[in-house]
């Protein structure tokens, strides 16, 4: 008995001391090595629950695979410009409606199927169908019919002129499928782009190789893995203790101290299209009133939620418009922090003391901007209740679906999306009709018009008081200091991987 | 003895049923439409209709849950709506993870505990015995997670030795997997070894009491070469028992942990399957963790009965 | 035999003694938070924000410049709210329930009880918690009635075995022949007797209950923002572990505190109560 009992210890002694005997050379795994590595391992915190963006919601999935797997005709630039993708030219028709896009040559899906003119015809005209329930579709309803001349040209109709569409085009709508592939679009993404999808673990990591015939030439890593991690502080400590070399957006911005020796790490701040968004009910409840949704924005003071929630990254906006957008104007002193005045006029309203939801998903920068957006409006005298909701699920039903809330807390992501967040019947409960010719007026009008016309809008929007513009999302990128071409402006719906390199 | 057997397992089969039927019944009044979930925030309702159609969510709730339960019996746990992939692979992967990290957690556990628990019986009335009893006080009331951030600052982020987090199947070679098992299961581990170390104790303390040690000891043998030789089989008793009763809670408390350190164990794929109204996964999770812990109680009176004789005369 | 008897009442005193001092802090500090705390918990201060220690802010203030000392005295009530009430859920089901099961003279019944205890078993705390938060929306409520549920099985469990053994004593034997009915024998006879053993039970429940509290803070499934908890602040905290350590640290400490408290409480009275037990932990 004893006997046996002492074997056992010293095998589980053994196993203890192999473990720590190992883990030196397993802990410093790849940053070591003379020779350039071929691979790249990407932190992300937001993780597709499949690769089907057509009938799933989210960003997680087109981040994931627009640009790297799949490709539209048109493509944005880290500036927000539009850039020629499998369309390497286009013509736009006199009365603006019609557009002939002129393909490139020699591209394949990564099947070995050949692109031709009908695979974007089946594409479009696919997101137009019942295959496509993701409600991004929206944005290729005004396209009227597609016709394809031949095999390397696209001629799309619209119904009505619009400054907008083209650049929707490059977003997960214009992604170009081949016509035998989308049977399995869940678990198998066949695409024309520089990466395909070597394995997808659910949950934990997507793992991309080169493809050798790409059309616009091989990218510079072989292999690129995604891995994603829910909890910010662990995707930080990950970077660390070098089992990821980049963390493609940090979530816990107070960190990026951690990284100040240029030697080892680069933190890059570059800019997003995401409008962290203080949304009120404008329909019904307390902040129907236009008095207390004015008391609410000269209540808040933006810089100090800014200061002391994101640690001071991420920039003051005042609307619904980031300034890489053509039609942007700063808005921030329309509604300068006052709190005398945010008194005066919960007084006037009548709601003091009045208890309000104030719903808050349960995301890092949202549970980190409601402490202290709840501390500034009961200085006010306003009463808010947090209601704290699981994101995706919770947050999506009562609050987005079901309009049951007074106040919430948003990153509105996506590009040009002031039409869709304060459009008719969305959750802002925004009077849609007070923005919609002008709307309509500047998508169909000249380039100018447009810019006017959208500036009008967005004004017309933060002056109504329709919801408190906290500030735009920072992209903070933190990355081994080896790693170049890092996407610094996540201003498209992609991260892409292509550009990324060893120094 | 086979009578008691017999018992034994058809409890351990109603319980079961039962339980299911709670799991499921649970599941329907889980806000949050799944179908919804799914198709994201525009989706139109006629898309949630169809999905729901798909899925066979409109069926009534007895013919889904004879679906459920067969499908089960026969290890199909179903498919996903949400990730539109079989639920049964998910489930046979983490639970390999988690069984891995549990029982790792246990035997390092009783490693730490057996000696220390003995060696402070043995010296009760000395410092040593005092320091261990205190030491375990204090250990007990240590949150995991609580030990798993202060293992982490140590051993990644201030030494450098092993990775904060992430795991590593044996086959994608041992001493990934090693270094990726470490930390999580040492401070799993650390708190359990605590909790057993003051029964391992107590159940020494028990045994020392025995007259037949004071007989061993009246014959010439030493204190403690009587207690290895005739103490340890009836103070394992005790100690099996609390042994298999801790290893359930820690089934369970491991979610935590595999949070913390980005495992993808049951924990960690029921706390994602829950955030994403993932309903048929959050099911199955629920329902394998509980079969686990009814189990774990079987085997553990079975294993009790074995080991006491006086139980087994009884059955 | 008398040595070893001192000796062991020595110990246990030093239990409870230090046990007590323990749980009296927290329960000061949450009383005195009812009526004084050097800030309002709330209220952000931007300009003060993650100060160290200092005689304005004796343990600091968080990112918001919120004053630490008070989140913590605040925090002891949501401590001492999930254990009383979850306790008390446990308690006031498991302990009629395991009294029953053990006088009953219908060996139905007391098999049904102990089968449904059985039941309850396979749910643990975290588990049920977890999905309660998913049910109800997380939150200080869902966790503490989850908590209290699946710490029914263990008050029932010693419930029932303790009234077993107060049923074979000679006197409740003489009782029951006398034809007293069952229930002012449970009353007048059954829980006196059992009711050390209960209170040994409730100080090892509530402890599980701070550490679950605070593992599903940890989690974010439990107390929710704006509402002090220890643990949410130790989750918070995470961030700042390498700037700010005192930040994890006070949380850290009054959580062991609490529960090293209650445990030691309920080892003292083990000793006090149950002669038996003595030189046991």
């Amino acid at each position: 008995m004893t006997r046996r009992l002492t074997a056992w210890a010293a095998a589980l002694a053994a196993v203890v001391l192999t473990a720590t005997g190992c883990s030196a050379g397993a802990g410093n795994n790849g940053s070591g090595g003379e020779e350039k590595r071929t691979d790249m391992v990407v932190a992300h915190t937001a993780e597709p629950v499949n690769l089907d963006f057509t009938t799933t919601g989210g960003a997680a999935i087109p981040q994931a695979l627009m640009e790297n797997v799949y490709e539209s005709l048109v493509r944005i630039d880290q500036d927000g410009e539009l850039k020629p993708a499998l369309a390497e030219s286009w013509d736009v028709s006199e009365d603006r409606k019609t557009y002939t896009f002129h393909l490139q040559h020699g591209v394949t899906f990564s099947n070995g199927d050949e692109l031709t003119s009908a695979d974007v015809k089946f594409s479009y005209e696919r997101v137009n169908s019942d295959a496509w329930t993701n409600g991004l579709k929206a944005k290729m309803a005004v396209i009227d019919s597609i016709d394809t001349p031949d095999d390397a040209t696209v001629e799309i109709t619209l119904t009505d002129p619009s400054n907008g569409w083209l650049y929707d085009l490059a977003s997960a709508v214009g992604a170009v499928f081949s016509e035998d592939a989308v049977d399995d679009l869940a678990n198998k993404a066949v695409g024309t782009g520089p990466y395909e999808v070597q394995s997808f673990t659910r949950g934990q990591e997507i793992v991309y190789a080169a493809r050798e015939d790409y059309w616009g030439g091989q990218p510079n890593l072989e292999t690129v893995t995604f891995k994603y991690y829910k909890d910010p502080v662990a995707a930080v400590n990950a970077v660390k203790s070098g089992e990821v070399d980049v963390l493609a957006s940090l979530q816990a911005p107070e960190l990026a101290g951690d990284f100040e020796s240029p030697d080892d790490y680069q933190v890059v701040e570059g800019t997003t299209n995401g409008e962290v968004v203080l949304s009120m009910n404008n329909a019904e409840g307390i902040f129907a009133d236009k008095k207390a949704r004015e008391a609410v924005l000269y209540a808040i003071d933006e810089q100090a939620i800014l200061d002391t929630a994101w640690g001071g990254y991420g920039t003051l906006i005042g609307g619904m418009v980031p300034p890489t957008a053509p039609y942007y104007e700063d808005l921030t002193d329309v509604y300068p922090h006052d709190v005398d005045k945010a008194r005066e006029l919960v007084k006037e309203a009548g709601i003091e003391g009045e208890s309000f939801t104030y719903t808050v998903p349960n995301l890092p920068y949202a549970t980190a901007v409601a402490d202290i957006v709840v501390s500034q409006l009961e200085e006010a005298g306003l009463k808010p209740k947090i209601e704290t909701q699981e994101f995706p699920a919770v947050w999506l039903e009562k609050t987005f679906t079901n309009h049951d809330y007074d106040m919430s807390v948003i990153n509105h992501v996506e590009a040009n999306d002031m039409l869709t967040v304060f459009g008719d019947g969305y959750y802002t409960g925004y009077d849609y009709s007070q923005i919609e010719d002008a709307a309509k007026k500047a998508d169909t009008g000249t380039e100018e018009e447009y810019v006017s016309g959208m500036k009008d809008v967005a004004r017309t929007i933060t002056e109504d008081a329709a919801a408190g513009f906290l500030f735009l999302f920072p992209n903070l990128i933190v990355a081994d200091a080896k790693v170049e071409g890092l996407p610094e402006n996540f201003v498209s719906d992609s991260f892409p991987i292509a550009t990324l390199a060893w120094k | 003895m086979a009578g008691y057997l017999i018992r034994r397992l058809l409890q351990f089969a109603v319980t079961a049923a039962a339980a299911s039927v709670i799991v499921f019944l649970l599941m329907q009044v889980l806000p949050g439409n799944a179908a919804q979930v799914a198709l994201g925030t525009n989706a139109t309702p006629e898309a949630v209709a169809q999905l729901e159609r798909t899925y066979g969510l409109d069926r009534p709730l007895p013919v889904q849950y004879l679906d459920w339960i067969s499908g089960m019996l026969t290890g199909d746990f179903g498919t996903s709506y949400v990730t539109r992939a079989p639920i049964t692979p998910v489930i046979a992967d983490s639970i390999q993870v988690t069984l891995i990290i549990v029982i790792a957690s246990m035997a390092v556990a009783l490693l730490i505990a057996v000696p220390l628990g003995s060696l402070a019986a043995v010296f009760q009335k000395r410092t040593l015995g005092t320091a261990i009893s205190a030491a375990s006080q204090v250990g007990i009331a240590v949150p995991n997670f609580l030990a798993a951030i202060i293992l982490i600052m140590i051993f990644s982020l201030g030494l450098g030795w092993l990775p904060s987090s992430g795991w590593a199947a044996p086959i994608e070679g041992f001493g990934r997997f090693l270094a990726r098992l470490a930390l999580p299961v040492l401070a799993l581990a650390l708190v359990q070894a605590a909790i057993l170390t003051r029964y391992v104790r107590s159940a020494v303390l028990e045994v020392m009491r025995e007259d037949f040690l004071r007989t061993a000891r009246a014959k010439g043998l030493t204190k403690t070469q009587a207690l290895v030789r005739h103490g340890l089989r009836n103070a394992a008793i005790p100690v099996v028992t609390v042994a298999g009763i801790q290893l359930a809670t820690m089934l369970i408390g491991a979610v935590v942990i595999e949070q913390v350190f980005v495992i993808p164990g049951m924990g960690s794929e029921l706390v994602r399957a829950v955030a994403n109204r993932d309903l048929v996964t959050v099911q199955g999770i629920v329902m394998v963790l509980v079969v686990l812990v009814l189990l774990l109680n079987l085997i553990v009176d079975l294993l009790y009965t074995v080991l006491d004789p006086r139980v087994r005369r009884a059955a | 035999m008398t040595t070893r008897l001192v000796a062991s009442r020595r110990r246990a005193d030093a239990s409870l003694v230090i046990g007590i001092v323990l749980i009296g802090i927290v329960i000061g500090m949450a009383l005195v938070s009812y009526l004084w705390t050097p800030y309002n918990p709330t209220q952000a201060m931007p300009a003060d924000r993650l100060q160290g220690m200092s005689a304005d802010h004796i343990f600091g203030t968080d990112r918001y410049g919120r004053d630490t000392f008070t989140w913590i005295m605040y925090g002891a009530r949501i401590t001492l709210l999930v254990g009383v009430v979850s306790v008390a859920i446990a308690a006031l089901i498991g302990v009629p329930l395991g009294v029953l099961a053990g006088m009953t003279p219908y060996g139905w019944l007391s098999g049904l009880i102990m089968r449904g205890n059985d039941l309850l078993l396979a749910f643990p705390a975290l588990l049920l918690a977890i999905v309660f938060s998913a049910v109800f929306g997380p939150g200080t409520g869902p966790a503490m009635v989850a908590l209290g549920i699946a710490s029914i099985p263990g008050f029932a469990r010693v419930a029932r075995s303790g009234t077993l053994q107060v049923m074979s004593t000679e006197y409740i034997m003489a009782a029951r022949a006398a034809n007293r009915r069952i229930g002012p024998i449970a009353v007048f006879h059954v829980l006196p007797n059992i009711a050390g053993m209960i209170i040994v039970q409730a100080s090892v429940a509530f402890a599980l209950a701070i550490l679950a509290e605070a593992g599903l803070s940890f989690l974010g499934l439990g107390t929710q923002p704006p509402t002090p908890s220890w643990g949410r602040m130790l989750q918070e905290s995470q961030q700042y572990l390498s700037s700010h350590p005192m930040l994890a640290l006070w949380p850290g400490l009054f959580i062991a505190a609490a529960v090293l408290g209650f445990n030691l409480l309920g080892d003292g009275l083990r000793d006090r109560f149950d002669p038996k037990l003595k030189g046991r932990d």
